[in-house]
């Protein structure tokens, strides 16, 4: 299959399981959040899908190839967590050679580290040293060498570590950027408000297992949430026309287009309820995250 | 403006089989590539690098002045295999503490080849060195009319050429295993551990002749690596045991450090 399928991964450290059986699809096109309690094993999920460790049970594909395919690691980007790479480079000269090892061509080289430095906001300290760049510039370099060769597999670690606001909208449009593009992205943070902007599907990771999986996004179902003026419905009739009750006076349900909502809204007013307000349904991905520590 | 629309097309034709375990001839071609790059990168950071520059510069004054390049009691050879661990010991170790490495294995470069190609890097760097000292200790005789044959500047060359090969093929491995510098740790303690235990065992067969005897392996041991890891280069005349021993060793260290390297498991935010 396209895309990035893991089945039963299972990893160890001594006697000590962190990964316990995880099971896990992402498609072309698609971006798929991580998230979790320290020490979950987002870390080590994302360390076996890049090939670093090596998994004691289960299976990694990518394109229906190994995850340590050379081909496919040639259309794979990642940012680290932590961007501790050599500082005593200049930020172009580090980008160049990330660039010529993601196989650029040397006529190309120069014009896409240029434009990706552009891009991210830092071609003004192209020619300082890595040293001298803040916590949230070296996170743009991390960006810049992921995002330089046009990857179709994306694993980004906290990629908004550090960053100001400027720098999280950036990256919030990089990533949909990419999903545009039909590249499969992964993202792990612990920015739950920008999980729930970026991703399509969330994933939470608790104890080796993923406990909850979450669509936030989907092509073939809309999540909408219909608030009720209380005392004005019937609760049967709406059970009925909606598929499901209201609860504290809104009706939470779904449709498959978005033609479909103001058809829905039109037989409840009809059934003589009134209808305060419509919205788009998101998950809360804080309670999610709560109920799983 | 989208990174897809503002940057040139990145789609190149695709090399075919390329997986780590590949032997196509594709795959050759693209590892050869990232291979030179990374001996480009290796040598060019090190050449530009300050301490480099003014260390080289240093013994080459020290061989104008002296012209003993290859005479006896040459201080050269020493010089040059200290520039080969003080840039040799950041194979692999270093890089892996400090999160360079775990982007380049992201990026299509087996990890063999990497390693091999830093190696290569780090002795065509030390070689550039060892070049510029013979010029300048050719430059220095002929200043002072000190006549020498071009075959022993050439033979002396190629025994420090064998030597620091050993050397960084030895930290390579040591690095392929360890993190940080520990793999120069592991150098410098066997290189003196060998001669020290060697002394203290002399100490003990005097002292305690009948623990000597029981064990009367450890000496045979010590004196084995010695011989094979720290043999010593001969000043200026052809030695093809040493040659042989220093390249044979240097392979098998090779390719220990790569057998240990494609298995080594390398989490990032490790330390």
């Amino acid at each position: 299959m396209s895309g990035v399928e893991v089945r039963g991964l299972r990893k160890s450290f001594r006697k000590h399981e962190v990964l316990k059986g995880i099971d896990l699809d992402i498609a072309p096109g698609e971006v798929v959040g991580l998230i979790g309690p320290n020490g979950a094993g987002k870390t080590t999920l994302m360390s076996c899908l890049l090939g670093y460790l090596h998994p004691n049970g289960g299976t990694i594909t990518i394109d229906g190839r190994a995850n340590d395919d050379l081909d496919i690691r040639r259309r794979t980007g990642f940012v680290p967590e932590r961007m501790n790479f050599d500082r005593g480079v200049n930020g172009r000269a580090f980008l160049r050679y990330m660039a010529r090892l993601a196989e650029i061509s040397r006529d190309d080289v120069d014009a896409r580290v240029d434009a990706m430095m552009t891009r991210l906001g830092i071609a003004h300290a192209a020619q300082k040293k890595l040293s001298t760049y803040s916590r949230g510039m070296l996170q743009r370099v991390g960006m810049c060498q992921a995002l330089i060769h046009e990857p179709k597999f994306l694993f980004l670690d906290e990629p908004t570590s550090g960053l100001d606001p400027n720098g999280v909208l950036l990256v919030r449009d990089l990533i949909n950027e990419q999903k545009e593009r039909g590249a499969a992205v992964l993202l792990n943070s612990h920015q739950l408000a920008e999980v729930e902007k970026v991703c399509d599907r969330v994933l939470f990771l608790s104890g080796g297992v993923i406990s909850h999986r979450e669509t936030l996004r989907s092509d073939v179902s809309i999540p909408i949430a219909i608030t009720l003026l209380a005392g004005t419905y019937d609760e049967a009739s709406i059970a009925e026309i909606a598929g499901t009750a209201p609860r504290d006076n809104i009706v939470i349900t779904v449709v498959t287009k978005e033609d479909e909502i103001a058809d829905l809204v039109r037989r409840i007013v009809a059934s003589g309820a009134g209808v305060i307000g419509v919205r788009r349904h998101t998950t809360d991905l804080e309670n999610i995250f709560r109920g799983g520590k | 403006m989208t990174v897809g629309e503002s940057l040139p097309d990145a789609r190149h034709p695709l090399p075919g089989d390329r997986s780590e375990s590949s032997s196509s001839g594709n795959g050759h071609r693209a590892s050869g590539n990232a291979f030179l790059v990374v001996i480009a990168e290796t040598w060019r950071r090190n050449v530009v690098n300050v301490a480099f520059i003014v260390y080289v510069v240093l013994i080459g004054l020290i061989a104008v002045g002296s012209g003993s390049f290859s005479g006896s009691g040459s201080a050269m050879q020493p010089l040059l295999v200290l520039l080969t661990l003080i840039i040799g010991c950041r194979i692999i170790g270093p890089e892996f503490s400090s999160g360079t490495l775990q982007l380049i294995l992201a990026k299509p470069i087996n990890r063999s080849t990497y390693l091999l190609s830093r190696v290569a890097g780090t002795l065509v760097s030390v070689w550039t060195a060892l070049l510029f000292v013979a010029v300048c200790n050719l430059i220095g005789r002929a200043i002072s009319d000190r006549p020498l044959r071009v075959e022993t500047l050439l033979l002396t060359m190629l025994n420090i050429m064998a030597d620091t090969l050993l050397v960084v093929a030895l930290l390579a491995l040591f690095g392929s295993l360890t993190r940080s510098y520990l793999n120069v740790a592991i150098y410098v303690v066997l290189l003196v551990g060998c001669n020290a235990g060697q002394g203290v065992f002399g100490m003990l067969r005097m002292a305690r002749p009948a623990i000597a005897k029981t064990l009367s392996f450890i000496p045979k041991i010590l004196v084995f690596i010695d011989d094979n890891l720290f043999a010593g280069a001969p000043i200026d005349h052809f030695d093809r045991d040493f040659l042989l021993l220093a390249a044979s060793n240097a392979l098998i260290a090779l390719a220990a450090a790569c057998f240990a390297f494609r298995r080594r498991e390398v989490p990032y935010g490790a330390d």
